[in-house]
């Protein structure tokens, strides 16, 4: 098919359209929880009750709480046998899947063409296995449970999915830390280009545990109070879990089967700053980077950039590096192009950020709307950028092109991914 | 239409078991056996009964031709093996150090477990003193991606940087990830690296699932001594392993203009999933993976008769094996009924070899493209194969030469049910 549709000259064959979300969050585990609780803008961030975090620098996170039930598919789901091998990880990737699957109505019996699955995760089961190896190291059980490592690898909650949906197509987990989830999708994306795939789930899942707990806190690169992206008093990053699920297939394949898709996936970028295993380049030029072949990969220029969900974490050097990031690239608009950080509602999801932050892009496009980045004290005044704060900011779309969300991750050992999404062009 | 550049592999470098470079490698399929060691117990996490051995790296393995005494000291054991193995693949090729800052180079490494041993130590720092306790430079090179960051920084790389963590199929996957990231023009050069380490606690889960060899012995095999046995009868388990290989990635042209002799083209890559394995093992039945594997030949042109020799990720587990086994015959013969009278093509276990780890197909299938590295003195037959198991009518490599072929087909079905395999051109 070479038609183009409506008058953006992309070809519905190869472009790629978003029709399904899913979205495990503190607020909840469906995507309307998520959606209101960015728009409500209240952190849903807390004091951390899964394990104990005494003496640390920090006692706060973002959890996903035990209020599943108000879906009556998982309660259900639950009660399955394979469920009860599943780690905590695992249930969040299947619940948003599940979610998401729906949401684009997808048939369930898996008449829908070759399906892949494209995760990006860093922790996935680390809990079950802190669990399994304590038991082991001090001795507790004559026989350590051995079913807590059943899940265990960084595969695990792509894998669950995969089998829980019946996928025969390609399934894949990549591992580059806070970068996952943003690739993970860059890799979708080109599947479904090859057409090696009809359908792709891209997204991630990881739960929180008390390595990456403990292990941000030993880097002193958590905040003890509240996040604050881009504020000048930032201080660091509070840790989340959770999942966020995409599911992609080319516009010619949505329109076919009477689906409105939610917004386009258009582009991808990667790079590496090669500069430090976890600093950024102060500069943000391997950000920039990325973020410009993202652009390239989506055929679009700055001047489309609706607005940015920031990479955001809240320590001193990312949200610095990452604003020179973005005036690399915006040059004079930079101050005037919204910017958000997911994060700083519901923590950092790790090797899922870029899952759940994709997510937020999405609904952001779809409603027009920006979430707002709490924080205390004012923005820092030497990161250039047009931080929402406090309420959610209409987006004007008057300017060229389809308008576009540029979402970031970047990661330890400097890898960096960008991804673009854009409005669906008969989006009122 | 688009046409997409021919990828070709220019060089590569290992590290094993049985040490560091190629002819480390050539060495370990002349000597026939895998150089098993002791695993360290006095940690307390093992059973009284059990596999005893792994395939681990030699403790005193000089790696400084290929990194600093310094720079070994920041990285975790995996990253020294993918950054070694690395260098490696640079010399081999002929590519100065310095290309890679001009290239953009892509790194795509591949671990199943990470840097284990820095996330025991990780553990054994929060669970036992205090999370306080933790050390920074633990948990930096603890993450999965450390090998792939360490290989940027060496290298200067700063293209696309990423991980694959798929258990035994990542290796290829990552090898299709730079073979992507070449064709889309993203970068001029990627190293592709597999890496990974085995270590007591590590060895000590795996045998308390029972899927090494010497896990769980039955009385019949009471007494049998503690090796893979890839695709024989009496298979019981594999060797933990540990090393690395890397390869390093250009275009076909690329290769012409500086005058490099290309080791093969990357033909294809091809990647399934099985829906009915379980999360540590593999399904009894071959068709969803065969028929992903016929379809992706078909579709690429490829005649399975063409195919010369397979390099496959048989590890000595009855269930991994068995449906590796089944899933080509039913793919390449087009049936899956044991007949000694229709046969694959020579198949290569580099597992029984080297150990289980993701490097080891990888270097096998290295070694097959240039079968004159190793043609000085025959190699040995597949170690730990004594009987054909009827089921699987599969007989590995008996030894000799490595024949010369054309093509070859790279086969890893990973524990879970994801997999992968590429088509080398020779």
């Amino acid at each position: 098919m070479s038609t183009t549709f409506d008058s953006s000259g992309l070809d519905p064959a190869t472009t790629v359209a978003v029709t399904g979300l899913g979205a495990v969050s503190p607020w909840g585990w469906t995507v309307h929880d998520f959606w209101r609780g960015l728009l409500a803008g209240e952190p849903g961030i807390s004091e951390a009750d899964q394990f104990d975090v005494r003496g640390q620098r920090t006692s706060l996170a973002s959890e996903v709480r035990d209020d599943d039930r108000r879906r009556d598919d998982l309660v259900e789901l639950w009660r399955s046998a394979a469920a009860r091998r599943w780690s905590r990880a695992d249930r969040f990737a299947v619940a948003a899947s599940v979610e998401a699957w729906h949401h684009a109505e997808l048939d369930t019996s898996n008449n829908d063409g070759e399906v892949g699955i494209f995760f990006g995760g860093s922790t996935a089961a680390m809990a079950e296995g802190e669990e399994f190896f304590e038991q082991l190291l001090r001795q507790r059980r004559p026989r350590p449970t051995i079913r807590y490592l059943a899940s265990h690898q960084i595969n695990g909650p792509g894998d669950a999915v995969a089998r829980h949906l019946g996928v025969c197509g390609r399934v894949e987990t990549l591992s580059s830390a806070c970068a996952s989830g943003g690739l993970a999708l860059g890799s979708a994306l080109d599947a479904l280009r090859r057409g090696e795939v009809d359908i792709a789930l891209a997204g991630g899942a990881d739960s929180l545990c008390k390595l990456t707990y403990a292990g941000f806190n030993s880097l002193r690169a958590v905040d003890a109070e509240l996040c604050a992206p881009f504020h000048a008093e930032r201080s660091g990053l509070n840790l989340g879990e959770g999942a966020g699920v995409l599911i992609l297939e080319t516009v010619a394949r949505a329109l076919s089967r009477g689906r409105t898709p939610l917004a386009l996936l258009l582009g991808h970028g990667a790079s590496c700053d090669a500069h430090h295993m976890t600093a950024p380049h102060p500069e943000g030029e391997g950000a920039s980077r990325a973020i410009a072949a993202a652009l390239r990969d989506a055929d679009v220029g700055p001047a489309e950039i609706l607005f940015i969900n920031a990479h955001g974490t809240g320590t001193q050097l990312n949200d610095k590096a990452e604003g020179a990031a973005f005036a690399r690239i915006l040059e004079q608009r930079v101050s005037h192009v919204p910017v958000t950080s997911t994060k700083g509602l519901v923590g950092h999801y790790l090797g899922s950020s870029g899952a759940i932050e994709a997510v937020a892009s999405v609904l952001g496009l779809h409603h027009g709307l920006v979430h707002p980045t709490p924080g205390r004290g004012e923005v820092d005044p030497e990161i250039p950028v047009d931080l929402v704060r406090r309420d959610p900011r209409r987006l004007d779309t008057s300017g060229p092109g389809l308008g576009c969300a540029v979402s970031t991750s970047f990661a330890f050992g400097g890898s960096n991914a960008a991804v673009v999404f854009a409005r669906w062009p008969r989006a009122s | 239409m688009t046409t997409f550049p021919d990828i070709v592999i220019t060089g590569w470098g290992a590290v094993g078991p049985s040490g560091a470079g190629r002819e480390a490698v050539v060495q370990a399929f002349r000597d026939g056996a895998v150089p098993l060691r002791e695993v360290d117990r006095s940690g307390g996490y093992h059973r009284n009964a059990g596999s005893r051995l792994a395939a681990t790296i030699d403790s005193n393995l000089d790696l400084s031709t290929w990194i600093s005494p310094r720079q070994a000291r920041r990285m975790s054991p995996p990253s020294r093996l993918a950054v070694a193995s690395a260098r490696m693949a640079f010399e081999q090729a002929d590519m100065p150090e310095e290309e890679a800052k001009v290239r953009n180079t892509a790194v795509v490494t591949s671990t199943s477990f990470g840097p284990s041993s820095y996330t025991e130590d990780l553990m054994r720092q929060i669970l036992l003193d205090a999370p306080t306790a933790a050390s920074p430079f633990l948990f930096s090179e603890a993450v999965a991606n450390a090998p792939a960051a360490q290989i940027a920084l060496l290298l200067g790389a700063k293209g696309p940087n990423l991980t694959i963590t798929q258990r035994e199929s990542g290796p290829l996957l990552a090898v299709a990830h730079g073979v992507e990231a070449l064709r889309r023009g993203r970068t001029g050069l990627a190293v592709v690296a597999a890496a990974d380490e085995s270590n007591a606690l590590l060895h000590s889960v795996l045998d308390r699932f029972g899927v090494l060899a010497g896990s769980r012995p039955t009385r019949d095999e009471a007494g049998m001594e503690e090796v893979a046995r890839p695709f024989d009868h009496h298979r019981n388990g594999f060797v933990l392993g540990a090393g690395a290989t890397a390869l390093l990635l250009e275009t076909a042209t690329s290769a012409v203009e500086r005058g490099a002799r290309p080791l093969a083209t990357i033909r294809a890559t091809i990647t399934a999933f099985d829906p009915g394995a379980h999360e540590a093992g593999w399904s009894n039945d071959p068709e969803p993976l065969a028929r992903h594997l016929r379809r992706g030949l078909e579709s690429r042109g490829i005649e399975p008769s063409s195919i010369g020799l397979v390099v496959a990720g048989a590890a000595g587990t009855r269930e991994g094996d068995r449906q590796e086994a089944l899933v080509l015959r039913r793919a390449l013969l087009g049936q899956d009924w044991a007949d000694l009278g229709v046969q694959l093509p020579p198949v290569l276990a580099p597992k029984a070899y080297m150990g289980e780890h993701g490097g080891a197909s990888l270097a096998a299938a290295m070694l097959a493209c240039e079968p004159e590295a190793a043609d000085t003195e025959p190699l040995a037959a597949t170690p730990g194969f004594r009987e054909v198991d009827p089921e699987l009518g599969l007989v590995p490599f008996q030894g000799g030469t490595l024949p010369t072929v054309h093509r070859i087909l790279v086969s890893t079905l990973a524990a879970g049910g994801s997999s992968a395999w590429m088509i080398l051109d020779l």
